[in-house]
């Protein structure tokens, strides 16, 4: 793979994926020391919530809605589902109680990951492969050497596009791990 | 792929499903049970009514308020020696909730070491002694009783109480509390609690000062200095202060 995919593309997405980790580290940290750890109990209710709104673009890129700019609802479903989660993960801690909860947290986390990776990389490291290709073939490059130069990068590529395939499925079983969740809270907890 | 990818992700799912009915406590309880009610711990509804979570009457059916502490819920007399003294009797309401909580992953989100004195009826919150034993520093050793002249039930510290707002313990007068305050009674002093200061000592000095009114000594002698002197009316005496 050359290096440039990886340092123009790859890194960035890391970089910004480590920054919901150090959030959620942080908010974690500032309840602890604030002493205010029983309102992690409570975030996951906003964070449910704003993954809920951030849907607003699924249903308009689906048509089920017809108002709103398209673009505009993608750049909010972006940050109303990475703050939501951002909620969802400080909400979850560190503490392994129940597996339930958990799973929906670690299906939560690879949706993230795939929504990110189709926001971050995929466009644009198609782009890339593609200018690497024609420009290969411009200097004359034979087919097979064009492939075999870019060789992993086109791996990179479709295992980054299986990844964004990951995105719709993952989230139906996260809807429905964290529903298990939230009616378990619903069934035991005392909310009257 | 997608067919395959969502089969696995169905089968998955399902696979989770059946776990939550046949293994409650593993995949829905927010951590392990005390100890002693592991028995319960796959009987959710013993403690828990749907929908309303857990409410104190439950806990009473089986831990009867007037045998905490005496009895176990056997019938069986404790023997050993307890931590603490009996209080559940002494209680204005059963919230048993309000202190105690069965799961180790709730039992995290409490604040260890409170308790609600509001719960207790009022004659026992007002003796702290019944349950606290006093600290052992110096200070306290000489203090039996009230407590609530320093301390809020809220928290121990801080303590509401300055002594250097009326008087600075300094010099000599760092001594045992007994002698300015007779019989631990801290809503009155004495200075004649020692032998450096007698009532006939001071009516003379004060006399050939001029000053006739001299009952209250910490309307104007707030420490040990001689210099430290405010006028009656409670402010510093500059005069004396340059001196």
């Amino acid at each position: 793979m050359t290096t440039s995919l990886w340092r123009q593309h790859i890194l960035p997405f890391c970089l910004l994926l480590g920054l919901l980790a150090i959030a959620t580290l942080a908010g974690d940290y500032l309840l602890h020391q604030l002493k205010l750890v029983w309102v992690g109990r409570y975030l996951g209710i906003p964070g449910i919530v704003l993954i809920i709104i951030s849907l607003t673009y699924s249903l308009r890129k689906r048509k089920v809605i017809t108002v709103g700019n398209p673009k505009s609802l993608l750049t909010f479903h972006e940050f109303t589902a990475w703050l939501g989660s951002l909620l969802v993960l400080i909400h979850a801690g560190i503490h392994f109680n129940a597996i339930l909860p958990w799973l929906a947290t670690v299906a939560m986390s690879v949706n993230v990951v795939s929504g990110l990776v189709g926001k971050l990389l995929l466009g644009q490291s198609r782009r890339h492969v593609q200018g690497e290709r024609e420009e290969l073939q411009l200097r004359g490059f034979s087919m097979f050497e064009v492939e075999q130069a870019l060789f992993w990068d086109a791996v990179t590529l479709d295992a980054m596009t299986k990844w964004r395939k990951v995105h719709i499925p993952i989230f139906i079983v996260f809807v429905i791990l964290a529903l298990g969740h939230i009616i378990s809270i619903f069934l035991f907890w005392g909310w009257v | 792929m997608n067919n395959i990818l969502k089969a696995v992700l169905a089968a998955n799912l399902i696979v989770i499903t059946v776990l939550v009915f046949i293994y409650p406590p593993l995949m829905i309880a927010p951590g392990k049970l005390i100890p002693g009610h592991k028995q319960l711990e796959t009987n959710c509804f013993a403690c828990h009514a749907p929908f309303r979570g857990v409410a104190s009457e439950r806990c009473t059916t089986c831990h009867k308020p007037v045998d905490i502490g005496r009895l176990l819920t056997t019938g069986q007399a404790i023997v050993k020696p307890l931590n603490s003294p009996l209080f559940h009797q002494q209680l204005n309401s059963q919230d048993c909730l309000a202190c105690h909580n069965d799961h180790a992953g709730v039992m995290r989100f409490m604040q260890q070491g409170r308790f609600n004195h509001a719960l207790l009826k009022k004659a026992t919150s007002e003796q702290c002694q019944n349950c606290h034993k006093p600290p052992t520093d110096l200070l306290h050793q000489q203090i039996t009783g009230n407590c609530a002249q320093c301390h809020t039930q809220e928290k121990w510290v801080p303590t509401t109480f300055n002594h250097t707002q009326y008087f600075s313990l300094d010099g000599d007068h760092k001594t045992r509390c007994v002698t300015c305050h007779v019989r631990n009674d801290y809503s009155r002093y004495t200075c004649y609690g020692c032998h450096e200061h007698s009532p006939v000592s001071i009516r003379r000095k004060h006399i050939e000062e001029g000053i006739s009114n001299f009952d209250n000594c910490v309307q104007c002698h707030r420490s040990a200095s001689e210099h430290n002197i405010r006028n009656e009316d409670g402010k510093r005496n500059s005069e004396n202060d340059d001196d």
